[in-house]
């Protein structure tokens, strides 16, 4: 479970959706919490479409350099917009997007070997929409993205398709950030995970996400309407967070959470497990039919 | 092309004019015709919109020209910025996507 070197890939880059969880366990101190956790699939390490207001209004934690939207931490964005104040360098070429949520710097290196780049460089005019890919950084307090592909937009359903796609992912990313309980963030004062899993814990007060409690805590980003899968999900994961459960060294077996979850049937719980493993929050122990809150 | 100031632009289309008069909004317009420097067109969700001050001649227009401006009236724009949206563009999703723009995830766009 522990990663001497770093080099287990799952830790590097939370594995792209490939590595599964089990092999980032919660005691790699080099990693926030919420950066090593694994989540299930394209939004860990993927792209994310945004609007430039999202880019604005990305939160950054204390202990480290990422950006989070919604919860999720903000690797390679994507976003569509219009070019204006187009500058061109020897090393580079920088624009703001305006994509009439908001404006950004853009900036785009150029390699002086590649001749199609800079023709494809030229062509980028004021006025005129790109669709860019690149990544969010932040120099002297502003905002600006690092571009690696700038491209003219041809067809303009493109640009439709873009608000619809960050419409859509920020839904989900709510939607996951509602469907258990407690904020997917993790307190920025500090929290110590020093401690070898091992031992037995007991929560420490003073170093807690505010949220996890015995008492259920709707988030403010409830979806309208939560349905039965969210609501086992929620109280499965309520559960594996009670302290008396966070006590026991091999965390609880699949059957005695099913035991306990009155009113659902073993496949519900069954999926609610794999949900929550996807997202981080409880990780398999002993073996896959053994899982512990990773809040302990 | 002049560097406009960075105010955001609110996605709307014609049900939406009425909220948002005196306000810096784009749609999207299918072109219908042109008649003493003003563009009669088709907003998103079907009625007939009239564009003022357009700053390009006629023969410059694509079928589909999102148009940014500040909204006069219901039916009315004072144009900005003009950008050809080519001759082929799915209005209704447009449409769709001002809607949902405008309710449950305007957090994202305003």
């Amino acid at each position: 479970m522990y990663s001497d070197s770093g080099a287990d890939g799952g830790s590097l880059f939370g594995g792209g959706g490939f590595i599964p969880t089990q092999s980032n366990s919660l005691n790699d101190n080099s990693f926030s919490p919420s950066g090593a956790t694994k989540r299930g699939g394209s939004q860990s390490s993927g792209l994310m479409p945004l609007t430039v207001k999202q880019l604005s209004s990305a939160t950054q934690k204390a202990s480290d350099d990422n950006f989070y939207v919604d919860g999720q931490e903000v690797n390679n964005i994507t976003l569509v917009g219009m070019v204006f104040n187009k500058e061109e360098k020897n090393t580079d070429v920088s624009f703001m997007l305006d994509d009439f949520t908001g404006r950004i710097e853009v900036k785009k290196w150029i390699d002086g070997q590649d001749s199609e780049e800079l023709v494809e460089l030229r062509n980028i005019r004021n006025g005129i929409y790109v669709r860019i890919y690149g990544h969010l950084r932040s120099f002297q307090g502003k905002r600006n993205v690092v571009a690696f592909s700038v491209r003219p937009i041809k067809d303009f359903d493109e640009v439709t398709f873009h608000f619809i796609e960050a419409i859509y992912v920020h839904a989900y990313n709510l939607k996951s950030q509602g469907g258990a309980v407690g904020s997917k963030m993790p307190s920025t004062t500090g929290v110590s995970y020093g401690a070898p899993q091992a031992s037995t814990m007991t929560p420490n007060p003073s170093v807690i996400r505010p949220t996890i409690s015995n008492q259920y805590t709707p988030p403010a980003s409830m979806p309208v309407g939560s349905n039965s899968v969210n609501e086992c999900q929620k109280r499965v994961h309520l559960l594996f967070d009670e302290p008396a459960n966070l006590a026991i060294e091999q965390g609880l077996h699949v059957d005695e959470v099913a035991r306990r979850m009155v009113g659902f049937t073993k496949q519900q719980v069954k999926d609610a497990i794999e949900f929550l493993v996807n997202e981080g929050f409880i990780y398999s122990t002993i073996d896959d039919d053994h899982y512990k809150s990773t809040n302990g | 092309m002049e560097a406009y100031t960075s105010n955001p632009a609110l996605l709307a289309n014609a049900a939406l004019f009425r909220r948002y008069v005196g306000r810096r909004v784009r749609t999207v317009l299918q072109v219908g015709r042109f008649e003493g420097g003003n563009l009669y067109g088709q907003a998103p969700d079907g009625p007939q919109i009239v564009v003022r001050q357009v700053p390009r001649k006629e023969e410059d227009f694509t079928q589909f020209v999102e148009v940014i401006g500040v909204v006069e009236g219901d039916t009315a724009l004072q144009a900005e910025i003009c950008t050809n949206f080519g001759d082929k563009f799915d209005m209704e999703q447009f449409s769709k996507v001002c809607e949902l723009a405008n309710g449950n995830y305007r957090d994202i766009f305003m």
